[in-house]
């Protein structure tokens, strides 16, 4: 156990470094572009303002309410004890909700759609795959083509095929929100199935090119797998064939783990062709319209966010494999 | 006379290739092992020996497939037996094998008992994991090999050690016949001679009955096995007791290939290195006459008219050529 601990503490030590570098440059980079952002807020805000003195004043109180005139190491102490705090300051399109409040509303939104649908997609697509592997023949004749197809549609293709069909078409969905517009979200039957069917689409757009993905993934590793020596072996010392299987898709199904964290890592960013297609009220579509609001409050707040779930998606996955495949932390700490 | 563990009559077994052409890589090969020997099996990398080795198991699946012939373990013929039965009762627990490649052979995500494990509930399961772990860890100490290596997963064991894993989790069973597919060749010098020796120990104290020892250098068949044989092309060439084949071969492929392998032995030396020329034949199309002709010195044109049949010239020594021994030992005579 003690070759774990220190393989463990050598990553958590990596995950502070990585955490401490992405934060700073979260903090920095916006604050190398040229051009002052208080004197571009106080030129909007002095338009058709003769009163030189009262121009001053409204440039001194911004001055002093964004910090502007310190150091760029005691601006940087404040950013990062009011991140610490939960504060972000106020969306400036969304004026005068705060940026956390912004946030706190749609993230949920995105998990719901995402989470799941990731799950869903990957369970699915290794199985697929697996199974695509292990009985060749007509089965891996039908999957192999659709999952190519399937994976290398992009998001918005795939999204815009579902919403011209489903919605469109056949008005089974609805085209676009995550509740009936006439609705007030509430506790009630009503609003519950309003989200259930609006949420079908978007999740489905996510769930089959996940699908595609993985099955491809899979298929090849086991493939490979299902060729190794130590499957020969196994088999040549009388091991019955279910239980090399069940070594085979063990072992395929390492370097898929990665795929799982990546897609949950970048979950916010992944969601975000989804989101803005079927006009869903998650943190794709709210990171758009800050965008397209130039709130950079709510920019930088949410490209913390999605930095901070990569990194938190690779330490987890990286403390996974340590426990799952002895190769990892032997290759690591040998 | 002794018992006999393992005969095998005119075995034939092919791969049929994706374009379905049949490849005879092993071509009605007949051996005996009795009770208490040991067979070594001479080639060049191709010649059909691991084939030969995987075939012998009585196990196959695609590309490789049975044929014709027998294989007769301890009196009892598996080739007619249902699959199932054959990996139960005779794999790992009967026959057991070693592969070539025993730097891959355990899966890199089980720790070495654990798969023990897997081999011995696979012919035996009702055994406990106490009695398991009391049998893997009394033939590992019998063996020479830490049984602390019991708990460890294969990454964590030199090349070395992972080979000597391999053999003893081959032999757990006490199977009576054991196939070494080229157990030490790619291993160090070393390393070689640590596996070599274990694998004889498995005989000296009673753990098989009887070994197959299959490898490419034939003066080291020469310190480990009892007898030879050569195969040439999916076929037997030569076939006498180890002294007989590697002092006094008679098919002048066994002469060649003596020729052509550096040799460290004493008493041996004297042959000259000189490569075989040509390549060996594509066993999609084997030449109808004798296989080695194209690449034989003393080749008449009578040699390629129709194939060879193997001569036995005394119980256990046989070679396959149309020249008489008598004719050959002359003509080696003359050379030197």
């Amino acid at each position: 156990m003690k070759g774990y601990r220190d393989y463990f503490l050598k990553k958590l030590a990596w995950f502070v470094v990585t955490v401490v570098v992405a934060f700073t440059l979260n903090f920095i980079l916006p604050r190398l572009m040229p051009g002052d952002p208080v004197a571009a807020i106080v030129a909007r805000m002095a338009q058709g303002m003769s009163n030189a003195t009262g121009v001053q004043a409204v440039y001194e109180q911004y001055t002093e309410l964004f910090a502007t005139d310190q150091p760029l190491l005691n601006q940087y102490v404040i950013y990062l004890r009011n991140v610490l705090n939960g504060d972000f300051g106020y969306s400036i399109s969304q004026y005068p909700r705060t940026v956390a409040d912004v946030i706190s509303a749609s993230i949920w939104w995105t998990i719901a759609l995402q989470f799941p649908a990731i799950i869903v997609g990957w369970i699915v697509g290794n199985t697929l795959g697996a199974l695509a592997a292990y009985l060749r023949k007509g089965f891996d004749k039908v999957l192999l083509p659709v999952s190519l197809f399937l994976s290398n549609l992009p998001a918005f293709g795939m999204a815009t095929i579902l919403l011209v069909i489903f919605a469109v078409n056949l008005r089974w969905f609805p085209t676009s929100g995550g509740y009936d517009y006439a609705m007030v979200p509430s506790a009630s039957w009503e609003f519950v199935w309003s989200v259930i069917v609006h949420y079908q689409l978007p999740f489905w757009s996510i769930v089959l090119i996940t699908i595609g993905g993985q099955a491809i993934g899979m298929r090849s590793m086991a493939i490979y797998e299902l060729n190794a020596d130590y499957v020969k072996y196994a088999r040549f010392l009388g091991i019955k064939d279910s239980k090399i299987i069940r070594y085979v898709f063990r072992n395929a199904m390492l370097p898929q783990i990665t795929g799982l964290a990546l897609s949950i890592g970048t979950m916010v960013s992944g969601a975000l062709v989804a989101e803005i297609i079927f006009s869903y009220p998650g943190l794709g579509s709210t990171t758009l319209s800050a965008v397209l609001g130039g709130d950079y409050p709510l920019i930088s707040a949410t490209t913390l966010i999605i930095t901070f779930m990569a990194l938190i998606a690779f330490f987890a996955l990286e403390i996974l494999y340590g426990l799952i495949d002895p190769r990892i932390k032997a290759a690591q700490s040998g | 006379m002794a018992k006999t563990v393992l005969e095998v009559r005119e075995l034939t077994t092919r791969y049929i290739t994706r374009f379905r052409e049949s490849i005879y890589a092993v071509d009605h090969v007949s051996l005996k092992v009795d009770e208490g020997r040991s067979l070594g099996i001479a080639g060049e990398s191709g010649c059909g020996k691991s084939t030969l080795a995987l075939s012998l198991m009585g196990y196959y699946f695609p590309p490789l497939y049975y044929t014709s012939g027998q294989i007769i373990v301890d009196e009892r013929n598996i080739t007619g037996m249902d699959p199932d039965d054959v990996r139960k009762t005779i794999l790992g627990n009967e026959v057991s094998y070693i592969p070539q490649a025993a730097m891959n052979a355990l899966n890199p995500t089980r720790r070495v008992i654990n798969f023990i494990e897997d081999v011995i509930q696979a012919h035996r399961p009702e055994t406990t994991k106490r009695e398991i772990y009391d049998m893997a860890r009394e033939r590992f100490e019998l063996l020479g090999l830490p049984p602390e290596v019991l708990e460890k997963f294969p990454v964590e064991l030199s090349g070395g050690m992972k080979q000597r894993t391999v053999i003893a989790t081959s032999v757990i069973l006490s199977p009576k016949v054991l196939v070494a597919d080229e157990p030490s060749s790619a291993l160090d010098v070393t390393s070689q001679k640590m596996v070599i020796k274990m694998v004889m120990d498995l005989m000296e104290k009673g753990i098989i009955k009887a070994l197959v020892f299959i490898t490419h250098e034939l003066p080291l068949l020469y310190n480990v096995t009892d007898d030879i044989m050569v195969m040439y092309a999916g076929q037997v060439v030569e076939r006498g007791t180890a002294q007989e084949t590697v002092f006094d071969p008679i098919h002048p492929y066994t002469r060649a290939l003596m020729g052509s392998i550096i040799v460290p032995e004493a008493g041996l030396r004297g042959v000259k290195l000189a490569a075989i020329p040509g390549t060996p034949p594509n066993l999609k199309r084997p030449p109808s006459g004798c296989r080695f002709a194209e690449r034989c010195k003393y080749a008449m044109p009578e040699c390629r008219a129709a194939s060879v049949d193997l001569h036995e010239t005394k119980a256990g020594r046989a070679y396959r050529c149309i020249i008489p021994e008598e004719d050959l030992r002359r003509l080696y005579k003359n050379e030197q």
